[in-house]
C-alpha cells in the first residue's frame, strides 16, 4: 500500500517491462510526462510506443539484465534520453526533448527468478544545461562571443594530427583591426569593445561551416580553415576584409568605419607543429600591416 | 578470517561462476570472453594500492573503471583496461569508428564503450557469483577513474577503502581481437561473515 503510493507520487519515472518487452508498470511520472496514460500503455508492447527504443543497445541491456541480473544504465552525456519528452518550461534550452538518467535492473518473483526488469527515469536536464553553459564559457570569448584563444590551442593542435594524418589541405587566416587604438583613443572603451563585437560578428557570418573563428588577442582574430589550400583562404580572407571596408558601425549617433589587415598561410609537409603554421600567418600579417595595412598577403 | 578451505570453496565458485558468465556472454552479446582461473587474496586496504600497481606496472597506459556492488555480497569491482583497448572494444562492437574524426567525439566513444563492456563484466561476474551463493545484488553506476593515463597515475586516492578485504583477480580476454584487462573484486570486510555462511551452505549441497 505504501510502496504502491510512493512507486506514483515519486518524482521519478518508473517502467516495469516484462520479457515480452510488455509494459507490466508505468507510473504517474510517465504518464505526465509523456502524456500516455496507464490504461493506453500497459499490457501493449514498449516499442509500439517508443520505436526509438528499438536499437541494439537497448535490446543488449535488456538481455544482460535478465541474464545476469545485473543493470545497465543510460547516461545523459552519452544517449540524451530514452523516452522523448518535450521540455516545457525551460526558456533557455538548448535541448529539444527532456535529457534523462536512465537505470535498468532486474526485478525478482517469490522464485527468485528475473521475470521483470524496471527502468528508472531521471530528468537531469537542468544539470546538462549547466553543464552545456560551463562548456561553452570555457571555450567563448565573453565579449565577442566567438572562440577563444585557449580553445584555438586544442583545435589547431586537432586540425595538425588531422592533415598529419590525411593529408588534407589547411589554411589559417590572423586577422588584426587597423589602428583599433585609435576607435579606443578617440571614441572610448566602449566603442572599441562595440567594433570587436560588429566586427567578429560580421566575418563570422562569412565563414562556412566548416569554419572557425577565435579571437586570438586584443583585436586580432584568428580564422582555421580545414579542407581548404592557400588560394581558396585568399579569396575568402578577402571577402572578410571587403565585408569589413563596407561596414558602417553607428556607435552614439556616429558612424565609424575600420578595416582590417590580413595574414593567410596554408599547412604544408615541412610545417613540424601547428605553431610554424601561426607563425607564417603571423608574419603574413605584420607584412600587411608593413605595406600600408587593409590587405591580405600571403608568404 | 577466512580459513584454505573456504579460500578453495570461494575458487570453485568463482570458477563455476566465471565459466557461466562466459558462456553466457557469448549468447548475450556474441562476444567471446575467456575468464582465467580466478586468484583470491586476503588483502590489508593499506596494501592494495601496491598491490595493484604491481600487478598492472607493465601496462603502459590504462583506464580504470569502478563500480560498486551491494547486497549481503559488497564491495568494489575494478577494471583494469590496457589503453588501446577501447578501439578494439568499439571495432568488436560494430560502433561506427568513423562517425566523427574529432577527437573529442572520439574519447567520448571510448568512455562509452568501456563503460558498456565493463558493466556488462562486472554484472556478468558478479551476478553469476550472487546467483550460486544465493544473494541479489545492486549496482552503482560504473564510473571512470582514470582514462588514458599512465599506470604510474594511479594512486592511493583511487583506492580509498578502509577495511581489509577479499581481494578476487581475474585475467579476461576476448577472443575476438587483442584485448585482455584485469578484473578485481574487492569484498567488503562486512560481507565476509555472510560469506563465509554462504560458503557453507554451498557445499552441503554437494555433501
Amino acid at each position: 500500500m505504501i510502496f504502491a503510493q510512493i512507486f506514483e507520487n515519486i518524482n521519478i519515472g518508473l517502467v516495469v517491462l516484462d520479457r515480452k518487452m510488455k509494459v507490466y508498470k508505468w507510473n504517474r511520472w510517465m504518464e505526465m510526462n509523456s502524456g500516455i496514460s496507464n490504461e493506453e500503455i500497459v499490457g501493449k508492447n514498449i516499442f509500439e510506443f517508443f520505436p526509438n527504443l528499438n536499437t541494439e543497445k537497448f535490446i543488449r541491456s535488456c538481455d544482460t539484465v535478465f541474464t545476469f541480473g545485473s543493470f545497465s544504465f543510460f547516461f545523459q552525456k552519452q544517449h540524451g534520453y530514452l523516452f522523448p519528452f518535450k521540455l516545457s518550461g525551460f526558456i533557455d534550452s538548448r535541448f529539444e526533448y527532456m535529457q534523462q538518467a536512465c537505470t535498468m535492473g532486474p526485478l525478482r518473483d517469490e522464485k527468485n527468478e528475473i521475470k521483470h526488469l524496471f527502468i528508472y527515469v531521471q530528468d537531469v536536464t537542468a544539470v546538462a544545461i549547466y553543464e552545456t553553459k560551463l562548456v561553452e564559457m570555457n571555450i567563448m570569448d565573453s565579449l565577442t562571443g566567438v572562440y577563444n584563444r585557449r580553445y584555438l590551442q586544442s583545435k589547431i593542435q586537432e586540425e595538425f594530427r588531422r592533415h598529419k594524418r590525411y593529408g588534407r589541405p589547411f589554411s589559417i587566416i590572423m586577422i588584426d583591426i587597423d589602428y583599433f587604438k585609435k576607435v579606443n583613443d578617440q571614441h572610448g572603451h566602449l566603442c572599441g569593445d562595440y567594433i570587436l563585437k560588429e566586427v567578429s560578428s560580421k566575418i563570422s557570418s562569412i565563414t562556412r561551416v566548416i569554419d572557425s573563428l577565435f579571437r586570438y588577442g586584443g583585436e586580432e582574430f584568428c580564422c582555421l580553415l580545414p579542407e581548404t589550400n592557400l588560394e581558396s583562404a585568399l579569396t575568402i580572407a578577402e571577402r572578410f576584409r571587403i565585408a569589413i571596408m563596407e561596414m558602417e558601425n553607428h556607435f552614439e549617433k556616429k558612424i565609424i568605419r575600420v578595416n582590417i589587415s590580413l595574414g593567410v598561410a596554408e599547412m604544408t609537409k615541412d610545417m613540424e607543429s601547428p605553431y610554424v603554421l601561426l607563425n607564417k600567418a603571423d608574419a603574413a600579417l605584420y607584412r600587411a600591416k608593413n605595406k600600408g595595412r587593409n590587405r591580405t598577403v600571403a608568404l | 578470517m577466512i580459513t584454505d578451505e573456504e579460500v578453495e570453496i570461494l575458487e570453485e565458485i568463482m570458477n563455476i561462476a566465471f565459466g557461466k558468465a562466459a558462456s553466457d556472454l557469448a549468447e548475450v552479446i556474441d562476444i567471446h570472453v575467456a575468464l582465467s582461473v580466478p586468484y583470491i587474496k586476503i588483502i590489508k586496504a593499506s596494501e592494495l594500492p601496491v598491490y595493484i600497481k604491481d600487478e598492472i606496472k607493465d601496462l603502459i597506459n590504462i583506464t580504470i573503471l569502478e563500480q560498486t556492488f551491494l547486497g549481503k555480497f559488497k564491495g568494489n569491482a575494478l577494471m583494469v583496461f590496457p589503453s588501446y583497448a577501447a578501439k578494439e572494444l568499439i571495432g568488436m562492437f560494430g560502433l561506427d569508428k568513423d562517425s566523427s574524426l574529432e577527437s573529442d567525439p572520439i574519447a567520448t566513444l571510448e568512455r562509452e564503450i568501456l563503460m558498456e563492456v565493463g558493466n556488462i563484466l562486472i554484472g556478468a561476474c558478479i551476478g553469476k557469483i550472487s546467483e550460486l551463493l544465493k544473494d541479489n545484488v545492486t549496482y552503482s553506476p560504473p564510473q571512470i577513474i582514470l582514462f588514458n593515463q599512465p599506470s604510474k597515475a594511479m594512486t592511493e586516492n583511487h583506492l580509498s577503502y578502509t577495511n581489509s578485504a577479499i581481494l578476487l583477480k581475474t585475467v579476461f580476454g576476448f577472443q575476438k581481437g587483442d584485448v585482455s584487462g584485469l578484473l578485481f573484486l574487492l569484498t567488503r570486510q562486512e560481507s565476509i561473515q555472510w560469506l563465509k555462511n554462504a560458503l557453507q551452505k554451498f557445499m552441503e549441497q554437494y555433501e
